[in-house]
């Protein structure tokens, strides 16, 4: 049954390979430094005596303690005017919302004496909302993105490249507008170029800007002297085009995967980067509950595993050059049940012509996404979801994204100008095409071309250390903005925090530039002021509308009209285009993707995003390439990563441009294919673009994280493209240490831990006996009563206790997590907000290679084989086979993503273990730690079957750890929470459950005289978890989600069998699958 | 030498400052105003009068927004009519009384509102002001550290280890005369001079003949040693309290807690606590008032009781940016920087809300009593982690009316195991803070 499937976290432990899983059974694998000291032969020769050596003892601990003696005087100093919104103590939450060019998504930031601290979702309003349990999803990079506020490696203020430094903005702006005013003068060319401009304000500014310096053509000059040009890092010309050409819009449609039965995707990464991955990710888990309606099925169609391709129900590995096939036969199948011509030469595999029965049986409730940038792919796609009458239902036109309207051609355009000397001045927002483009040192060879270079980048990074002038933008924490990301549909930006360094936002920029007056704030009410002025109709006057926009972060004033659509595309010509795309494919494929924690690599500066561990591999720190482990064997490569088993160093080349980087073993990557992720590589010239992204060695050189994926993208006519059909790769023989996480600090080897099942199964609801087994015992009693005591005399663990009860069921409150197995996308988006609730050092790439890093949630990420004894039985196997296919690592393994924080075990194994009693139970239910208690045995890590506690090595806040933890500088430490203790070294720490919430929120209660509402208190996981895999409650509250939930057929107990009674539970995962397909072992 | 007299200059220290003392207990019980004012009934109806009709413009002894009023009567004599003009200066004006005249001209027009003051009351209020003098405040309100001419406390160690140091210079010089004789004396017999062993030898001689002895000073000596280092580690870190003398550290501007904070029938204000500490129910911190809350009264208050305090008063203008003579804010501020006076560790997470808004617990319960007998602020409490959880085991949790606790005692009704709980907790017939879980670390720690 499915508990005896086995699962494995890497392929050491799958081959048992003793070199690397020995010592994964210790809590503490490495050699502790007692160890290495006293182990060190010079050491023999000391001279130290025993009373030298207590003399230096008796010294020290006598300066300890006289320097302890002191008690400081503490100054406090209230403000002379306080504003009435603050209340010292007290935090105020405002709404704002979140664009950087690639993500947007409605979210609340908390501040505390008006600094920003922690950024969640907002529950109540935003497309990244989940009107059903009003959570707002945001991934990792959003809530992480407070971090960057605080980064000392910003710029200051306005430097000029000429000055050789820092300059005044009055200076700055006088000579920029001098020279545009020049140029426009002599009828040059001014380029406006930046990332997708959703916001309807900066438009006016633009068009202001562009208004300025075209009228000042003289005579014979041209006119139209600027252009605005708008170029996004990751491109999506492929999809907008595409529905240019169908449809006649270049936009991106809006999806909505609540509505679909059955989603196929193709090469897309929808949950991790891929469009509108905020609002796909509730949209997709709203239907992966079993309980609350019919599940939707999923099938992907994927090179690399992706997160999408990990919750797929099914997964099929294509490679790069396969995926038109896969379109096509997709088209064709769909097309010959509808009586449209077909293409012809798609593939005829029969999973992909199940697919496309699979979602022809839902027509009008399915949806084909496709993650290719190639136009001929998205023709096809829409096509066949024409076909399906997808569009009005899952595909939504009239609502339609404004973001992603970056144009390729346009941008290839203007670097070809560029290098024709062609342009006079660029002004550039929110691009790095120096770092970004495939022919980036084509780009910086042309930008020494433009007389006038302006960045309003917030670094020096690869582009703007280039440019004449740098006039830094804003965080957008401390920025205004109006953003239109949807038709219909408008968000407020407003600043949380006064500036911290002299910087300005780039659209006032603009607006200086152009002479406009007054503050872009001013100029975003005018805007709204004229936009609510034409809708007189409705009846809508300035300030209310203003003020509970503002209050929301979010403005929806209309819905948008349906529109009648009629499709256009040239499907022959798309066939055409798309099988010679596929067509040279060589020995190796690539493809290129964005990290769920880095992006775009605009993150890369962000300390908190380099240590999130990648869903998938669990590597942190670092860029590689993910290869197929059967690849691996063949070529001789370090297939078992760990702390002592470095991986090898591959050269991985692409018509003349290389890269070096470690080969890492990815189950689930189609042989014969690589895959490397973009955003890495940041400041390898030494550009200050944040210290995180690039690290420094001892004489000040750059040592960048990772290596620059960006020279292997290539520009066609029909995008840009991220996949590379004919590379060549090499051993280069060095290997590489890796800081990965996973293969240490995991739970013990036993049944129980996660638990899978088909729909099918779980439909007939009969968990004890299926799926859910509960864990019993054999006892010597006569328990069935049939006469004979023998094995099947079994009592539940619960039964069995060495301990008394602890008074918490029924008593109070019963704090308790329930987290669903189904609904966990493994986004990572709650181990970063729990990085910034619970102030947890990140400690870099050294210490986490030593299994130190200090999270205090991880998400553990199963491969499961797919050779099971029923396919076995099937196929025919004996035994022997069985057992040794099931040990070849599968191109198709299944995944499951399990969160894992401190399990708060009503009989906690930790607690009786503690000499000091540092930690302890409550009567709420938690599992208290008291850091001033702990004298650091760490007896209770050794004794937790969870292994999720952690060790404090080092003082983590020290200069030491400077180097990688930028968060640990007088500034950064702005982002600290005031609620929570900053631990020292030498105490061990875990999950608290965010007690400091509970405590607050317990406050709020009392003070209102009513019961502790459900869902009034969350945690930092539950609140940053949009799609309701983490919920938080108090169990002892009879009608709490959480308490329904950890009741119900799905919930159990992780190593129920231990018998340690945590107040965390889980959901049994369930797949939509028949139950013949389901994996057993 | 034992007779020798004590140092002449303590004793006389010893005598001045008990003069000083007898002379303060003789004049503190008399009242400086009374002492001037015959008729006590009509002064103290017409301060009762000047205060709720004329104080919000006038003083008596100086100008404010209209004259002093001290010699006003004096001033009027044959000018005009003086009561007339005090009920309605309007009117009187139209009169076209010169004197009148010009007085209203000096005082930029200013209008006084015309009141109902029957000329008996004006009288009184004329008395009043004639025979003002200005309040001393009683003893231990005056907002400075020890006032001039107080008594000092005198400190008697450095004449102490003046002693010690004479005694031990006559007992070493002693000894030495003792060695020269001995060796004399042997010299004089034609004995070789005695070796002599040191200070550290004679020591250990001594010792060693009298072993008893010396093992008991020894041990004493230790237990005291010992003793002392622990009651000294007790206190390392901690502010104030049983152990150390209370922490009263030296404030910017000598803020009177007793003044503002203390009863009304003692001559103080009585000014509700939460009014200046207002977060203390909504937060964890009580916080220390800003500056703008001290200007909501100090606008209209620029003179204190005493000189003292009106140099304090001139503080906080200066932190505010306020102009006492243009009554216009200046701009220029200057925030006050005082010092933290309760302090908690960095780790132990203390609410107020909690305490005041639920608990509704007084002030003065952690405070003391702030009101009555602390000119300047200081920590009465020891706030260690052992007084918390004292009064954690004590203190009945007041549940009274608010819901939340209805639903704790509804939950432990219903359950078997929170039937048990429930007597266990009953059986000192109250529901402690303790048995609600106060005495659990991660209450305050985490």
């Amino acid at each position: 049954m499915s508990s005896t499937k086995r699962y494995w976290k890497d392929l050491g432990e799958l081959h048992q390979v003793e070199e690397v899983t020995q010592g994964r059974d210790r809590e503490f694998p490495e050699r502790t430094a007692m160890d290495e000291v006293l182990g060190d032969p010079s050491f023999n020769g000391a001279v130290t005596g025993r009373r030298d050596f207590l003399k230096f003892l008796g010294f020290g601990l006598g300066a300890a303690t006289l320097a302890a003696c002191e008690t400081p005087v503490i100054k406090s100093i209230p403000y002379v005017n306080k504003p009435e919104e603050i209340t010292p103590g007290v935090a105020n939450w405002y709404a704002s919302t979140y664009y950087d060019g690639e993500d947007v998504a409605s979210i609340l930031v908390k501040t505390r004496e008006g600094r920003p601290i922690h950024i969640s979702g907002n529950p109540r309003f935003g497309l990244n909302r989940d009107p059903k349990h009003d959570a707002g999803t945001i991934n990792a990079r959003i809530n992480s993105s407070v971090l960057t506020l605080y980064d000392n490696e910003r710029l200051k203020g306005p430097r000029a490249k000429d000055q050789d430094g820092a300059v005044a903005w009055a200076d700055a702006d006088a000579a920029i507008a001098q020279e545009l005013e020049a140029i426009a003068k002599r009828g040059g060319r001014i380029v406006f170029l930046s990332n997708t401009v959703i916001s309807p304000s900066a438009r006016a500014v633009i068009e202001g800007f562009k208004q300025r310096y075209s009228a000042a053509g003289e005579e014979g000059a041209a006119v139209s002297a600027v252009q605005h040009v708008q170029y996004d890092t990751i491109s999506y010309s492929g999809i907008t085009n595409a529905h240019l050409k169908c449809f006649g819009q270049r936009v991106m449609p809006s999806y909505d995967l609540t509505k679909a039965d059955m989603l196929v995707g193709v090469d897309c990464d929808l949950l991790g980067g891929w469009g509108s991955s905020n609002e796909h990710s509730w949209q997709y888990a709203s239907r992966r509950k079993p309980e609350n309606g019919p599940m939707n099925r999923h099938w992907q169609f994927e090179t690399r595993m992706s997160i999408t391709g990990a919750n797929a129900d099914k997964r099929i590995a294509v490679k790069p050059s396969e995926v038109g096939a896969v379109l096509i036969g997709i088209h064709d199948r769909v097309a010959g049940k509808t009586g449209v011509p077909s293409i012809g030469g798609g593939s005829s595999e029969d999973r992909v012509l199940a697919a496309a029965d699979a979602l022809m049986d839902a027509r009008g409730r399915s949806l084909l996404l496709c993650g290719s940038n190639d136009e001929a792919f998205q023709v096809i796609t829409a096509h066949i979801n024409w076909m399906l009458g997808n569009y009005g239902s899952t595909i939504d036109m009239a609502g339609h994204s404004w973001c992603h309207q970056g144009d390729d051609q346009a941008m290839a355009r203007l670097l070809a100008d560029m290098e024709a000397g062609k342009v006079d001045a660029l002004i550039m927002a929110g691009v790095n095409p120096a770092y970004s483009l495939p022919n980036a040192e084509a780009f910086k060879n042309a930008l020494s071309k433009v007389s006038l270079s302006v960045s309003t980048s917030g670094y020096a990074d690869e582009t703007a250390s280039l440019c004449n002038w740098i006039c830094p933008t804003d965080h957008f924490l401390e920025s205004w903005n109006d953003l239109m990301p949807k038709v219909g549909h408008y968000a407020l930006v407003q600043p949380t925090i006064a500036r911290l360094f002299d910087t300005r936002q780039w659209e006032e920029s603009l607006m200086r530039w152009s002479g406009a007056e007054g503050s872009y704030l001013e100029m975003i009410q005018s805007t709204w002021r004229a936009a609510l002025a034409e809708r007189a109709e409705v009846g809508t006057s300035f300030d209310p509308v203003w003020n509970t926009a503002l209050h929301n972060g979010v403005y929806a004033p209309f819905a948008p009209q349906p529109v009648e659509l009629s499709f256009g595309g040239d499907i022959p010509a798309a066939g055409t285009a798309a099988k010679s795309a596929s067509s040279g494919a060589g020995a190796w494929e690539v493809v290129l993707y964005t990290s769920e924690a880095l992006g775009n690599g605009l993150h890369a500066n962000n300390p908190w995003l380099q240590e999130l561990p990648d869903p998938l591999t669990k590597i942190t720190w670092d860029n590689y390439v993910c290869m197929s482990p059967a690849d691996m064997e063949q070529m001789g490569l370090q297939l078992y990563l760990g702390q002592e088993s470095p991986a090898s160093l591959v050269k991985l080349s692409v018509d003349g441009r290389e890269v070096v980087l470690p080969a890492v073993p990815a189950p689930g990557q189609k042989a014969g294919t690589v895959s490397v992720a973009l955003g890495y590589g940041r400041g390898s010239n030494g550009e200050r673009v944040g210290r995180a992204a690039c690290l420094r060695d001892e004489d000040g050189n750059a040592m960048p994280v990772g290596a620059n994926a960006y020279p292997f993208t290539h520009l066609t006519d029909r995008g840009l493209s991220y996949s590379v059909l004919n590379a060549s790769l090499e051993p280069t023989g060095d290997t590489y240490p890796i800081a990965i996480t996973q293969t240490h600090l995991t739970d013990m080897d036993r049944h129980s831990v996660v638990k899978e099942t088909s729909l099918a199964t779980w439909s007939k609801h009969d968990p004890k006996n299926t799926y859910n087994h509960p864990h019993e015992l054999a006892v010597h009693e006569d328990v069935n009563e049939d006469g004979v005591i023998d094995a099947r005399d079994k009592r539940s663990v619960r039964e069995f206790d060495l301990w008394e009860e602890f008074p918490v069921e029924g008593v109070g409150h019963r704090w308790g997590l329930s987290i669903d197995l189904n609904s966990c996308t493994g986004c990572g988006a709650c181990i970063t907000a729990c990085n910034s609730e619970n102030n947890i050092p990140v400690v870099g790439k050294d210490e986490v290679r030593r299994s130190r890093e200090m999270h205090w949630l991880r998400i553990d990420r199963y491969y499961s084989s797919d050779m099971t004894k029923e396919r076995a039985k099937e196929e025919g196997l004996g035994k022997i086979d069985m057992y040794l296919k099931m040990e070849v690592p599968s191109e198709e393994p299944s995944v499951v993503f399990m969160p894992v924080m401190c399990q708060h075990c009503n009989h906690a194994p930790c607690e009786t273990v503690c000499p000091v009693a540092a930690t302890t139970h409550s009567n709420e239910g938690l599992n208290q730690m008291a850091y001033n208690r702990c004298i650091g045995t760490r007896y209770c890590a050794n004794n937790c079957p969870y292994k999720v506690r952690r060790f404090n090595w080092f003082n983590y806040v020290t200069e030491q750890f400077g180097e990688v933890n930028p968060a640990w500088d007088d500034l950064g430490r702005m982002v600290l929470n005031p609620d929570v203790v900053v631990r020292s070294r030498g105490v061990i720490e875990k999950c608290s459950m965010c007690v400091q919430r509970i405590q607050d929120g317990k406050l709020q209660a009392k003070k209102a005289g009513t019961p502790v509402a459900d869902g009034a208190i969350q945690t930092a996981c539950s609140a940053a978890c949009g799609t309701g895999a983490i919920i938080f409650g108090d169990l002892n509250d009879k009608n709490s989600l959480v308490r329904t939930q950890s009741t119900q057929e799905r919930a159990y107990h992780m190593l129920e069998e231990v018998g340690v009674q945590p107040n965390v539970s889980y959901l049994v995962k369930v797949r939509n699958v028949e139950a013949q397909e389901e994996h057993h072992a | 030498m034992s007779g020798r007299p004590r140092p002449p200059k303590l004793r006389s220290l010893f005598i001045a400052s008990a003069q000083i003392v007898l002379s303060l207990f003789l004049i503190a019980p008399l009242n400086p105003a009374l002492g001037q004012a015959e008729d006590v009934a009509l002064y103290a109806a017409g301060e009762k009068i000047f205060k709720g009709n004329c104080g919000a413009c006038h003083k008596p002894d100086k100008d404010l927004t209209g004259p002093a009023l001290k010699g006003s009567r004096e001033r009027w004599e044959g000018q005009g009519d003086i009561y007339a003009w005090i009920k309605n200066s309007q009117d009187y004006l139209k009169t076209g009384n010169a004197y009148a005249k010009g007085l209203f001209e000096q005082w930029n027009k200013s209008v006084m509102t015309p009141n109902a003051l029957t000329n008996e009351e004006i009288d009184a209020v004329l008395y009043y002001v004639d025979n003002y003098a200005p309040p001393v405040p009683p003893p231990g309100t005056v907002a400075e550290g020890p006032a001039p001419g107080a008594p000092q406390e005198i400190d008697i160690w450095p004449w102490m280890l003046v002693l010690g140091l004479l005694f031990l210079v006559v007992t070493l010089s002693l000894s030495g005369v003792k060695r020269s004789l001995t060796d004399a004396v042997r010299e004089s017999e034609g004995k070789a001079p005695k070796e002599h062993p040191g200070l550290v030898g004679s020591i250990r001689e001594w010792a060693w003949n009298n072993k008893v002895f010396a093992s008991i000073i020894g041990l004493l000596v230790t237990v005291w040693v010992v003793v002392a280092l622990w009651d000294q580690a007790w206190v390392i870190g901690v502010y104030g309290g049983d152990e150390v003398a209370n922490y009263r550290p030296e404030q910017p501007i000598l803020f009177n807690h007793t003044l503002h904070a203390g009863k009304a029938d003692k001559g103080n204000l009585a000014i509700d606590c939460q009014y200046c500490h207002s977060s203390a129910e909504k937060s964890k911190h009580a916080g220390i008032p800003s500056t703008n809350v001290c200007m909501n009264c100090h606008k209209a208050v620029a003179e204190g009781r005493s000189p003292e305090g009106t140099a304090e008063i001139q503080k906080i203008y200066a932190a505010a940016g306020w102009d006492p003579a243009t009554l216009q804010f200046t701009g220029e501020e200057d925030p006050v920087e005082w010092v933290k006076v309760h302090n908690l560790p960095d780790h132990a997470f203390f609410s107020h809300a909690q305490h005041v808004a639920v608990g509704k617990l007084d002030c003065r319960e952690c405070h003391g009593p702030i009101d009555e007998e602390m000119t300047v602020a200081e920590q009465w409490a020891p706030l260690t982690m052992g007084w918390c959880i004292q009064c954690h085991n004590e203190k009945e949790v007041n549940m009274a009316g608010n819901g939340y606790y209805d639903e704790t005692m509804a939950r432990l009704e219903a359950s078997d195991l929170g039937h048990r709980e429930l007597k266990e907790y009953l059986e000192d017939e109250k529901i402690t803070v303790k048995e609600l879980g106060g005495w659990e670390c991660a209450k305050c720690h985490y």
